[in-house]
């Protein structure tokens, strides 16, 4: 076997891709309904959500954190800019900014608390979810804000040639974040303290600064995640973001992102969302009964775990021998 | 009484017990000496059930003793206590002691307390220790928790007591309370091994001493027969040849660094040197003397309570690592590779160009240029002769040698003009261990590196440095002004280091 082949194969993201087109045929195959321009699209939106959702948690496993908190903040966020636009009358763009802003504070009280106190993110994470939930639901006591601007709207709703711009933008954010993490130094900075943080910090790298960035980012994320998510419900939903915690890690970790930390790759974290959606979307097709779903994600994030672990001790036995 | 024979083990690249044979008396304090893996430690451990010997025997009673596991050799009355203070802090005194013997004192699954605390109390009478046995153990002093291990090795029935370096966490007043106990233990008639490598200790409690070199037994005798400077000439001294490398290339009239009087509160304590331009400086000292902390404190790493660095004439604050290497260009090999040094799961190129990665990205974006990184790391698979089919190889798959290869080139691609070497061979076999000493003295020699080379193996420091300091007890306690570049260079530096340790004593 040439080598090009060789390196397909084991890439970690081939098994996973491949999973995915086998996938995609059962189901346009086995179904009428799956293969529909309609469905299509509608899929193509709702991954590329799911991307942005994956990415709060990617964005931390790789430094060897988590952020339990992704799903709050991305509820903040939503409700922040639904009042700015709907209650109080501004513009799109600086309730967008807003909503970032709420994203970018909350993710960096996260990072400051677990990496400058040192106190394990899990813990600090699962409390600062309640708080930020706690302030969505006490401001807005439930109810969504409606009245939102076309020019939010049409983010994630619009399209170009039948591809949505949701899609266009969730791939141009992949791009960015491969070359981040691949070539720009703080982002190999990054990947360096999440395979060994000593390691790193003898290599003169300030593993707390660069903590601290990691959950600023995936407050970021978050944030973004939900303003997408008001574009395309119409309106703003306190509720955005429960049911985040499960989605961002089976994306993460179907994605390949390593529990441990120290590795991201962008094109798995598409092909998870991708799987997922997939999975979901033929549950439905298939009129399985909803309230099953919940069954099958857990199950799926068993199997994605099996494999991380599967693949660390594949990894260590290769190194000791 | 307990009799070893013929043992001998063999580690990966190393032998580290070659058919050594000891005596042991009941009654007696038995003084195991040697240099830092001069093979003690892995005696006592095949003594008391972690390691199995590959070939030898050891006799109770002159009867064959088999122990299978730490646990058997426990039931047998072989007990350790451990250099570390190995306790559990958040347990009460009591719990400690019989932390093994619960189920003697437990009825229906309930555990019977008091009877647990009567038990503990006369152990703890026996070692003088005067905490109620409720007292949790992360209260107490260090002596105190040494006492608590020394309590629960008795109250399993000892008739072997290893003491594995147990002065190593307490003062010298301290140890002698320790030693009080175990002149106790002695009248029972208990076989007491005690590891170390503090001399004194030896002549002022043991009645026997064995020394250990390079896993050979050099010789077993009573204390009573034996001078201060004989033990230090079989702790260290060495008959076969030791090659010793000349450099010209040092420049006597630059200082690139001084320390003065650095000092941290039980680390360090006043220590003072100068390093000169394309120098190797040897720092010779034992496991705990005080010298991977004065590379910490000198890196940035530790802070320092007192004392001042002057680089290249200035007065320096090294206030972080990042600030050592990227500031000042200092480079820490540490000895610790694997944990501290690489990144195991990724490659060669990577790892190369850590360090570097701020300098060869474009200045906008930060984005890394692969070409510059390919270059380095070809150059540095050449110039070091790094082992591999090619630079996107991972780390972890290299042999030792070539792993520490990688970590030194890391350093060398940052154009540090100072490097610390600390224990750059421990865990490298024979063969590439000459390797990297050519490398060291070829950075100091041809690419007029000043190098900081810190090690417990005297061949080691003799065959590279230029000089060397001596490090015992958080102190300087001398200095070989100038190795000699001749034949016998290791026996006048060995003898002129023994006069150290003896002047110290």
């Amino acid at each position: 076997m040439n080598k090009r082949a060789t390196a397909l194969i084991t890439n970690p993201n081939f098994g996973l891709g491949l999973a995915a087109i086998i996938l995609f045929v059962i189901l346009s195959v086995a179904t009428g309904t799956f293969f529909t321009a309609t469905n299509l699209f509608s899929i193509a939106r709702t991954m590329s959500l799911y991307v942005f959702v994956g990415l709060t948690q990617a964005v931390v496993l790789v430094v060897g954190d988590m952020n339990l908190s992704a799903g709050a903040i991305g509820g903040l966020a939503t409700v922040s800019a639904g009042y700015l636009m709907d209650a109080m009358g501004f513009p799109g763009y600086v309730a967008v900014i807003a909503a970032l802003a709420v994203g970018i504070l909350c993710g960096l009280i996260n990072g400051i608390i677990s990496a400058r106190f040192e106190i394990n993110a899990f813990v600090v994470t699962l409390a600062t979810s309640f708080v930020f939930t706690g302030i969505n639901y006490g401001f807005t006591r439930g109810v969504a804000f409606t009245d939102i601007p076309a020019t939010v709207r049409v983010m994630a709703r619009g399209a170009v040639f039948g591809i949505p711009y949701l899609f266009l933008f969730m791939f141009a954010v992949l791009v960015i974040l491969y070359v981040f993490y691949n070539q720009n130094v703080l982002g190999r900075r990054l990947m360096a303290i999440g395979q060994n943080v000593e390691a790193a910090r003898f290599s003169g790298i300030n593993s707390k600064n660069l903590k601290v960035f990691s959950h600023t980012l995936s407050g970021f994320m978050a944030s973004l995640a939900g303003v997408l998510y008001i574009s395309r419900m119409g309106s703003a939903q306190p509720a955005t973001g429960q049911d985040w915690l499960i989605i961002s890690f089976a994306v993460a970790i179907i994605g390949g992102t390593a529990l441990s930390g120290g590795v991201i790759t962008p094109l798995g974290i598409f092909i998870g969302a991708a799987v997922l959606v997939m999975i979901k979307n033929g549950l439905v097709i298939l009129r399985t009964n909803v309230y099953w779903e919940q069954a099958f994600l857990g199950l799926l994030i068993l199997f994605a775990v099996g494999i991380d672990a599967f693949r660390t001790y594949m990894n260590r036995r290769r190194l000791v021998s | 009484m307990l009799q070893v024979k013929n043992i001998s083990k063999a580690f990966p690249g190393v032998q580290a017990l070659d058919d050594v044979s000891i005596d042991f008396q009941g009654g007696e304090l038995h003084g195991l000496l040697g240099e830092n893996g001069a093979g003690k430690s892995t005696l006592v451990k095949i003594i008391c059930g972690v390691y199995k010997q590959d070939k030898g025997q050891l006799f109770y009673n002159k009867k064959p003793l088999e122990v299978e596991s730490v646990k058997d050799a426990s039931s047998k009355g072989i007990n350790m206590v451990m250099q570390e203070l190995q306790v559990l802090n958040i347990s009460s005194v009591a719990e400690n002691i019989m932390i093994d013997k619960f189920d003697k004192f437990s009825k229906g699954g309930f555990i019977n307390w008091r009877r647990i605390h009567k038990e503990a109390q006369q152990f703890l009478d026996f070692v003088e220790l005067d905490v109620p046995p409720t007292a949790l153990v992360g209260y107490l002093s260090p002596v105190q928790k040494k006492m608590v291990q020394i309590a629960r090795a008795l109250s399993s029935q000892s008739k072997i007591l290893l003491l594995d370096e147990p002065t190593s966490s307490i003062t010298d007043k301290e140890a002698d309370i320790l030693f009080g106990i175990l002149n106790k233990l002695k009248e029972q008639g208990i076989v007491l091994i005690f590891v170390t490598h503090k001399l004194e200790e030896v002549f002022k409690y043991c009645e026997k001493a064995s020394v250990l070199r390079d896993g050979k037994l050099i010789g077993t005798k009573p204390i009573s027969e034996l001078k201060q400077k004989e033990v230090i000439r079989m702790m260290i001294g060495r008959e076969e040849k030791i090659e010793s490398y000349s450099n010209e290339n040092v420049n006597r009239s630059k200082k690139v660094l001084e320390v003065r009087n650095l000092s941290r509160e039980n680390k360090v304590h006043d220590v003072s040197l100068d390093l000169y331009e394309g120098e190797v400086l040897g720092i010779y000292g034992l496991i705990g003397s005080g010298r991977t902390e004065f590379a910490r404190l000198l890196i940035g790493e530790d802070k320092k309570d007192s004392g001042e660095v002057i680089l290249n004439g200035k007065k320096i604050e090294i206030k972080s690592l990042s600030e050592a290497i990227y500031k000042y260009k200092m480079g820490y090999v540490t000895e610790n590779r694997k944990e501290e040094g690489l990144f195991l799961m990724d490659n060669v190129r990577r790892n190369v160009n850590v360090v570097v990665w701020p300098e060869i990205s474009g200045n906008l974006l930060k984005l890394i240029k692969n070409k510059a990184e390919r270059d380095n790391v070809k150059k540095m698979i050449k110039e070091l002769d790094i082992r591999v089919t090619n630079s996107e190889q991972i780390v972890g798959n290299l042999s030792g040698g070539n792993q520490q290869k990688v970590s030194i080139a890391k350093w060398l691609i940052a154009e540090c003009e100072i490097l610390i070497f600390d224990e750059p061979t421990i865990g490298i076999d024979v063969g590439a261990k000459k390797y990297i000493h050519k490398l060291i003295y070829n950075l100091a020699n041809d690419y007029n590196k000043s190098i900081i080379l810190i090690s417990s193996d005297l061949p080691e420091v003799v065959t590279i440095s230029n000089r060397i300091i001596v490090f015992n007890n958080k102190k300087v306690i001398g200095e070989v002004e100038e190795v000699p570049k001749i034949e016998d260079s290791y026996d006048q530096v060995s003898h002129q280091i023994g006069e150290f340790y003896l002047k110290k004593v």
